[in-house]
């Protein structure tokens, strides 16, 4: 649950001065003079966002097995650079509107789930994961709903929300997963209405319901929702990550569906499916283990 | 989606001009990631450089290495508060009817470009690697300015 902050907590690390603070820099600020204080306020946060970085050292440690913890708080650096970069040109293109580029990777699968009637995009905090939803809807003009873990801050989650609105120009519908049941059935009819509904699976937060999977050989606490909804709505599941390649260009990877068949064991089929899952993204965190935003412990001890 | 641009494209007038004289494209892009480098690189430069003249030579080696650290940072803060003071200065400029339709970011462009200049006049007197450093900073906003009148002048498009 997001909870009122006090006029200090707006200084937090996920508090929303930052936010605004980015805004207003992205308004301010000509294109050139950007690298320079991104590496400075990367620094900041490396010090100060200490719960982020040592949990980014951690995973890591899974991640890269043999690598030693020095060279990990410099990936963590890293990754945190490869964030500020990736909300700074999020907040670029929602605000400047300039070009941007994108490759595509699995183009017939971003085709297909474009002409779906009812499919989940399940995706992970990686890369620039809000701006997908944007791209998606701006491409096929679709509505699309994206399925968020809630802030902890009132004025963030506010600010995020109404940023990821302006960015998909009204076709992006944004929820939380607060509302218990309620936001399960709403899903459910949404995917029954043909629509497209958008669900981080790297990672578990708050009180959703969940089911472990195995990464890199450890067990990983994994949102079982995703897979609850495709089994009883029978829509597939199309993993889809969005990864930076460098300056303003954007990477789209898109999977072949996951379809979680009922063949009368439901935790079985459940099983099946956030296995075939863990194979993806195992895969895409290897590649990209720099732009895995996974700010929290992921793997079971 | 847009393919990956692979055509070289520019901000900066000097470089347009260089690029239209080699026929390729003059309209201003913010695509080119190695212009931001090395622009952004060179105004934090220049700007460390000047502040970092300003350490007493009386300070002992130990000392100088610590202040050149503290330096760094403070050249960012310096520009943190240049760049806020900036905003004032273009709500000002608008509230009396100058450069409405000019976007916020492109004024503080100039205000950036010239305080970045006028540190490198202050180097210029410094001697040695600092002023040949603040020459070709000057040299560089110089030629732009030039690069930028014959573009405005050869087909009146916006600089």
């Amino acid at each position: 649950m997001t909870k009122p902050v006090s006029r200090l907590g707006r200084f937090a690390v996920k508090g929303i001065i930052w936010r605004q603070y980015l805004d207003w820099a992205v308004v301010n600020l000509p294109f050139y003079f950007y690298p320079v204080p991104l590496l400075f306020f990367t620094l900041f946060f490396f010090f100060f966002a200490a719960p982020a970085r040592r949990a980014v050292v951690a995973n890591l440690m899974v991640v890269l097995p043999g690598s030693s913890r020095a060279m990990n708080y410099l990936r963590a650096y890293r990754t945190l650079y490869n964030f500020a970069w990736t909300i700074s040109e999020a907040a670029i293109r929602r605000l400047v509107k300039p070009e941007f580029n994108y490759e595509l990777i699995g183009a017939e699968w971003l085709e297909e789930l474009g002409r779906a009637q009812g499919a989940i995009v399940l995706t992970a905090h990686m890369g620039n994961y809000d701006l997908g939803a944007a791209l998606f809807a701006e491409k096929f003009q679709r509505e699309i709903r994206i399925v968020r873990a809630p802030e902890p801050d009132q004025e963030t989650a506010r600010h995020l929300t109404a940023s990821l609105t302006q960015a998909g120009e009204g076709a992006v519908k944004v929820e939380y997963n607060t509302a218990g049941a309620f936001l399960s059935f709403d899903l459910l009819k949404a995917l029954r209405n043909g629509e497209i509904v958008s669900i981080q699976g790297d990672r578990v937060e708050g009180g959703v319901g969940e089911t472990t999977g195995r990464l890199f050989g450890n067990d990983v606490r994994i949102p079982n929702g995703p897979f609850v909804l495709s089994l009883v709505a029978q829509a597939p599941i199309y993993p889809l990550f969005i990864a930076r390649a460098g300056w303003r260009t954007y990477q789209v990877v898109v999977r072949a569906p996951i379809f979680v068949q009922n063949k009368g064991s439901r935790e079985a089929d459940i099983a099946a499916g956030v296995a075939q899952w863990c194979v993806v993204l195992e895969e895409i965190i290897t590649l990209r283990w720099d732009q895995w935003f996974a700010f929290v412990p992921i793997f079971i001890p | 989606m847009n393919q990956p641009d692979r055509t070289p494209r520019f901000y900066f007038a000097l470089l347009r001009l260089l690029a239209k004289w080699r026929g390729g494209d003059a309209t201003r892009s913010e695509a080119n990631s190695l212009e931001a480098w090395v622009a952004g690189v060179a105004i934090y430069g220049i700007s460390y450089l000047f502040f970092a003249a300003l350490i007493p030579a009386i300070v002992p080696l130990w000392g100088r290495l610590l202040l050149l650290l503290g330096v760094a940072v403070v050249t960012m803060l310096f520009w943190l508060l240049a760049l806020y003071l900036n905003s004032l200065v273009i709500r000002l400029l608008r509230a009396l009817g100058l450069c409405v339709s000019t976007p916020d970011r492109f004024i503080q462009s100039v205000l950036l470009a010239a305080a970045a200049t006028a540190m490198a006049c202050g180097l210029i007197e410094r001697g040695g690697w600092r002023t040949e450093l603040a020459a070709i900073w000057i040299v560089a906003v110089a030629m732009n300015l030039l690069a930028a009148t014959i573009l405005a002048l050869s087909d009146g498009r916006r600089v």
